[in-house]
């Protein structure tokens, strides 16, 4: 399928904003943290005040991109932005909540993944097709690709790709979870702004003589070039959003080639193979330096 | 109006579903023409804090005899009791495990498993409460290794499960892929709608003057979708179009104008390539909400222009409870087997149409018809607004 090109991306994690943010051994840089937090972005007003915190950071992330591309709100308001959601577990804090009945005032329908992309829609006037993929980075890629097909039939003019993950509310039960306690888990939002592009996509295994697995859990490999080797990095655990933080390292560096990504998430592995990712004309766009929201440490 | 569809004709050819009112397709389809109901009081967790207890609770899952390593997880029961209808048919015979895939829509996930293990239940397992574990569960007992996909567009999901799998198989990812949705009614959900004050305190009545609310269901239904033209030439029916639009209007209220729903099912129009000239009924969501159904209702008056007096409506959420994300499945199902079989199911408890309401409803009993080219719609807390065009086999 013809592959859409990449406008803009906006990326904050708890080791900071943009991929440079990113140490190069997790478990050293985390020093003994299990968790590594995003805390909860301060906005002013009623309608926020109630908002969950993964809500809020996908807000922020959508900013993060805007400023990434030096682009207003109008930017992308209305009916041609599709709105492409992806999360393996944002929402396990807010079920737990109102499972507990903690805090008492969790809107119920807050639960439901589907209303983190509904605060973005509402709060930007984003009112396209839309679509919302529920696990680790292989539901990344693939919502890529569907943007990439929304893009591709003409469905949109432009695509976002967001990705959300949040932990500290539920560290408990992550900690109890062997698998994970060799990384830290970190927070992380993303958001890629997709338009439409010149190159190739394509999404699927990976060739049988290719390592099926980088690591525990969610962790990727990037390749810039098909015959540079994967190499699997130290970022620590951020499920669903580390597609992305690859995609930013790649595009801070030279941004060229083709861009090979590799996700694992329970029993699937998933390759995403995609050229020509940069618009013509473009270049790498520096690391956005600033979030769009200032944070309060929780 | 005919247009070029935008996309590649998908055939569905088999089903299996496990409903409130029917453990397989033939049983559902029965209880529908005949106005079964299998809203009942709710058994099997505790409702009585709650303002109403009853819903589509389905009260024993009959068609599998012994569960082997299948988790003790409900959702997954339910979508493997739905799969193994399918395999009965032998409809997954001689497809290679790496060319099949399955995509799962749901509402609320495994989110009963976390239920239980916050409340101690040893047996469960914390992973099982992920949104994604139950379709890996059923992707894992059907021998499937190609992709698993579960997307969650709230009440939106099975109409998405569907579209989703449709590309798998128009990118080549697939060459079959079992689709579709399921919900669990558990205590979560029905304290959820019990503190939204949606639940309706005697029936659900779509479109009706007297209705007051939902009733949850549960249920799973699945799919199998083909390229058009591959398989084994068995065929309910076939997809032709999907749409979707976000309201950006509210995180759990229809937008008031409609709008969003609007522009999904011109969208599902536009990528059939059909026009609204040439549908021959519509499968609405009905929930039977004060606010939801005037604001369906005037968006399908206003997509079927003056044929909206003429083209049959109907909703079947008052038999079965909302099943979330099955609903949408569930439905797109009746829709192909009333084009088979040539009659429309009634919506149940639909006595005096409300103002603000008025279509060419199917009530009362069922209604003889062959409709070729169905229009279901769905709608979900977000905004999440999905529309399905669909052609039936007759």
């Amino acid at each position: 399928m013809r592959a859409p090109a990449l406008r803009a991306l906006g990326l904050l994690t708890g080791w900071g904003n943009g991929a440079a943010a990113v140490p190069a051994d997790a478990r050293r840089a985390a020093d003994g943290r299990a968790v590594l937090s995003l805390g909860r972005p301060h906005r002013e007003g009623e309608r926020w005040r109630r908002a969950t915190r993964e809500g809020l950071l996908a807000l922020a992330a959508v900013e993060a991109a805007l400023d990434d591309a030096g682009a207003g709100r109008e930017a992308i308001a209305g009916e041609r932005t599709a709105l492409v959601y992806v999360t393996a577990a944002a929402y396990v804090p807010s079920n737990h909540r109102f499972i507990e009945g903690r805090g008492g005032s969790i809107h119920f329908a807050e639960t439901a993944p589907a209303v983190v992309p509904a605060e973005v829609a509402i709060e930007l006037g984003l009112s396209g097709p839309y679509s919302i993929f529920i696990g680790g980075p292989p539901a990344t890629l693939r919502a890529i690709a569907h943007a990439a097909r929304l893009l591709d039939q003409g469905a949109a003019d432009r695509a976002l790709v967001l990705a959300v993950e949040i932990f500290e509310e539920c560290a408990d039960l992550y900690a109890r979870s062997r698998r994970l306690m060799d990384a830290p888990l970190v927070e992380a939002a993303a958001c890629l702004w997709l338009e439409p592009g010149r190159g190739e996509l394509s999404v699927g295994p990976p060739a049988a003589d290719e390592p099926a697995n980088h690591g525990a859990g969610a962790t990727i490999a990037v390749r810039r070039r098909r015959s540079e080797p994967s190499r699997a990095r130290g970022l620590g655990e951020t499920f669903s959003v580390e597609p992305l933080v690859y995609l930013d390292e790649w595009r801070q560096g030279s941004a060229l080639g083709t861009l090979e990504l590799t996700g694992r998430w329970r029993s699937e592995v998933l390759r995403l193979v995609w050229t020509e990712v940069m618009a013509s004309g473009s270049s790498p766009q520096p690391a956005p330096s600033t979030a769009a929201a200032s944070q309060e440490a929780t | 109006m005919t247009r070029a569809p935008r996309t590649e004709r998908i055939a569905i050819e088999l089903a299996g579903v496990v409903t409130p009112i029917g453990q397989d397709l033939e049983a559902f389809w029965s209880a529908l023409v005949t106005g079964a109901s299998g809203i009942s009081q709710i058994e099997r967790f505790p409702v009585s804090d709650l303002r109403v207890g009853r819903g589509g609770e389905i009260k024993k899952l009959a068609r599998i005899k012994s569960w082997g390593r299948v988790p003790e997880c409900r959702a997954t029961r339910l979508l493997v009791s739905a799969a193994d209808e399918i395999l009965a048919h032998g409809g997954l015979d001689a497809v290679a495990p790496d060319r099949l895939a399955v995509v799962v829509g749901t509402a609320l996930g495994g989110v009963e498993e976390g239920e239980k293990a916050l409340a101690g239940d040893r047996r469960r397992r914390r992973r099982d409460a992920l949104y994604d574990a139950p379709g890996h569960n059923l992707a894992r007992w059907l021998g499937c290794r190609g992709p698993v996909i579960t997307v969650s567009t709230a009440c939106a999901s099975g109409a998405t499960a569907m579209a989703v799998g449709a590309d798998l198989l128009r990118t080549g990812e697939a060459d079959a892929v079992v689709a579709g949705g399921y919900d669990v009614l558990c205590r979560f959900v029905m304290r959820g709608f019990n503190a939204l004050r949606a639940l309706a305190h005697d029936d659900v009545r779509p479109f009706d003057r007297r209705r007051s609310g939902i009733l949850l269901g549960e249920a799973a239904a699945l799919v199998v979708l083909r390229r058009d033209g591959e398989g084994t030439g068995a065929r309910l029916g076939t997809l032709l179009g999907y749409g979707s639009a976000s309201d950006a209007s509210h995180i759990s209220a229809p937008d008031p104008a409609g709008l969003g729903l609007e522009r999904a099912v011109r969208a599902a129009l536009l990528e059939a390539g059909v026009g609204a000239d040439r549908i021959d009924f519509v499968s609405a969501h009905g929930t039977g909400t004060p606010l939801n159904d005037p604001i369906e209702a005037a968006v399908i008056r206003r997509v079927l222009g003056g044929r909206a007096d003429s083209v049959p409506v109907n909703s079947i959420k008052p038999g079965l409870g909302h099943t979330m994300g099955a609903a949408a499945v569930l439905e797109a199902l009746m829709c192909l087997l009333a084009s088979s079989r040539g009659v429309i199911p009634p919506t149940l408890h639909l006595d005096e149409p409300d103002a603000g309401c008025e279509l060419d409803h199917v009530r009362g009993s069922a209604r003889p018809a062959r409709p070729r080219l169905c229009l279901s719609t769905s709608l979900g807390f977000g905004g999440s607004n999905a529309a399905l065009v669909l052609e039936g086999a007759s």
